[in-house]
């Protein structure tokens, strides 16, 4: 008698776990996708870690500098309709190595939009191929973090480098 | 202490005190579901980004929808880790609500996060015709008073002269305080005008105020061009360089900020 008492509060439980929420553990967490993410491997499962969450903020050997230097190497094609931003956001590991790399990409106004896929290839190759992150030291363990970059884009250019 | 000392020591007051200003004085709200979402929002507001903040912050949206602060605050971490397109919807919502207290915020954030120099003239320019009497407040991260963060995006966007006058204008009022680059910013768009002499003034004014590498970096410049000795600028430029006296930006990168490479280019 007493088991069967107990049914309707155990079925409640499970049903109350099995609530799934629309947000993930930590906005703009970044699931592993062995497809698409192949042999990259985070140090820690403890991923949730950002760029910024240290006083050293954006972190790379020749400091933004050298992504600005190298991106004008890169040749675009004009396109007058293409305007708006393209933003990769990415983890780097505790050896600063990077991968999970996932694109957003929106118009002048701030709505999603899709450019020409020559030119996200062209910026998903040339994030991916980025080398000298520099790890965060965060209570004197080397961690994963979150970075994103942002390349507006103007004309089909990409105009401005961000954060 | 030196003037470094005092420049972060300013820097930490003015972030304890816009972390107060970001809590709510919850007994002005008359509506008792108001005033639960309120204190939802106080108190989850400091778990930012969290699944559970996010909740908490939907819970109470549900209770006050009209309550601004709430999507602001909820769209705080979508901004700062690159997912602009669903910042952009919250904080457009925060702006509906109420202008006269986001849109000085979005107008920065465009410039700040996506160099929309475009959008945050708009949202400036927005405010200025509500505040009348023309204090506008300052860029969330305290560097720069409003009007001065518009004269940025006008020299952004090519407009100098435009610049110039609005700095100029804006220092000459007798209530501005003295911004941490003002008068940096006013000196590098003189530069690029080709008003040396005027440039110089600023970078000096800037010096006194408290140096930094790429302040010293244009006034070797201004030296090179006038066929000065300038390399020992030029050192000074890069010492403080590599001592950290540079301009900061836990987040995104200052308006003329100048690497170290380009120093050494010089």
């Amino acid at each position: 008698m007493s088991v069967l008492f107990l049914i309707p509060l155990l079925i409640n439980c499970q049903s109350e776990k099995t609530v799934v929420s629309k947000y993930p553990s930590h906005v703009g967490d970044l699931e592993f996708d062995k497809k698409l993410d192949g042999d990259f491997k985070r140090c820690s499962e403890d991923g949730s870690y950002q760029y910024y969450n240290d006083s050293k903020g954006f972190q790379i050997e020749g400091e933004k500098n050298k992504i600005i230097q190298e991106i004008q190497k890169l040749k675009f094609k004009e396109s007058k309709n293409s305007n708006g931003y393209i933003t990769i956001r990415f983890v780097v590991n505790c050896e600063g190595k990077t991968g999970i790399f996932r694109m957003e990409q929106m118009d002048s106004e701030y709505k999603a939009y899709k450019f020409d896929e020559t030119l996200s290839s062209q910026m998903l190759n040339f994030t991916q191929n980025l080398k000298g992150w520099i790890p965060k030291e965060i209570d004197g363990i080397k961690r994963d973090y979150y970075q994103y970059l942002t390349y507006k884009i103007v004309h089909g250019q990409v105009s401005e480098i961000l954060p | 202490m030196d003037k470094f000392q005092k420049y972060y020591l300013s820097l930490l007051v003015l972030v304890i005190y816009s972390n107060l200003q970001a809590q709510v004085n919850c007994n002005t709200m008359q509506d008792d579901n108001c005033k639960k979402a309120c204190e939802i929002f106080n108190y989850w507001s400091e778990f930012q980004g969290s699944r559970v903040s996010q909740e908490k912050l939907d819970e109470s949206i549900g209770l006050c929808p009209d309550f601004s602060n709430v999507y602001m605050e909820k769209a705080v971490p979508y901004l700062k880790r690159g997912d602009f397109i669903t910042w952009k919807i919250l904080i457009d919502k925060a702006v509906e609500l109420e202008p006269k207290k986001h849109l000085g915020y979005r107008g920065w954030c465009k410039y700040q996060f996506l160099r929309d120099y475009k959008g945050a003239i708009q949202d400036i320019e927005a405010l200025e015709k509500i505040y009348t009497t023309g204090y506008l407040g300052y860029s969330s991260n305290g560097d720069y008073e409003l009007h001065i963060a518009k004269a940025i995006c006008y020299s952004a966007l090519g407009q100098k002269e435009k610049a110039v006058s609005i700095i100029e204008n804006q220092l000459a009022k007798k209530d501005h305080n003295i911004g941490f680059f003002d008068y940096y910013q006013l000196g590098v768009t003189y530069f690029e005008l080709g008003k040396y002499d005027k440039a110089l003034q600023n970078f000096e004014k800037q010096s006194k105020q408290y140096d930094f590498a790429e302040n010293i970096y244009y006034k070797s410049k201004v030296s090179k061009i006038r066929n000065k000795d300038y390399l020992d600028l030029k050192k000074l430029a890069l010492r403080s360089y590599d001592e950290g006296k540079t301009m900061k930006d836990g987040y995104t990168h200052h308006f003329n900020k100048v690497y170290r490479a380009q120093i050494e280019e010089l």
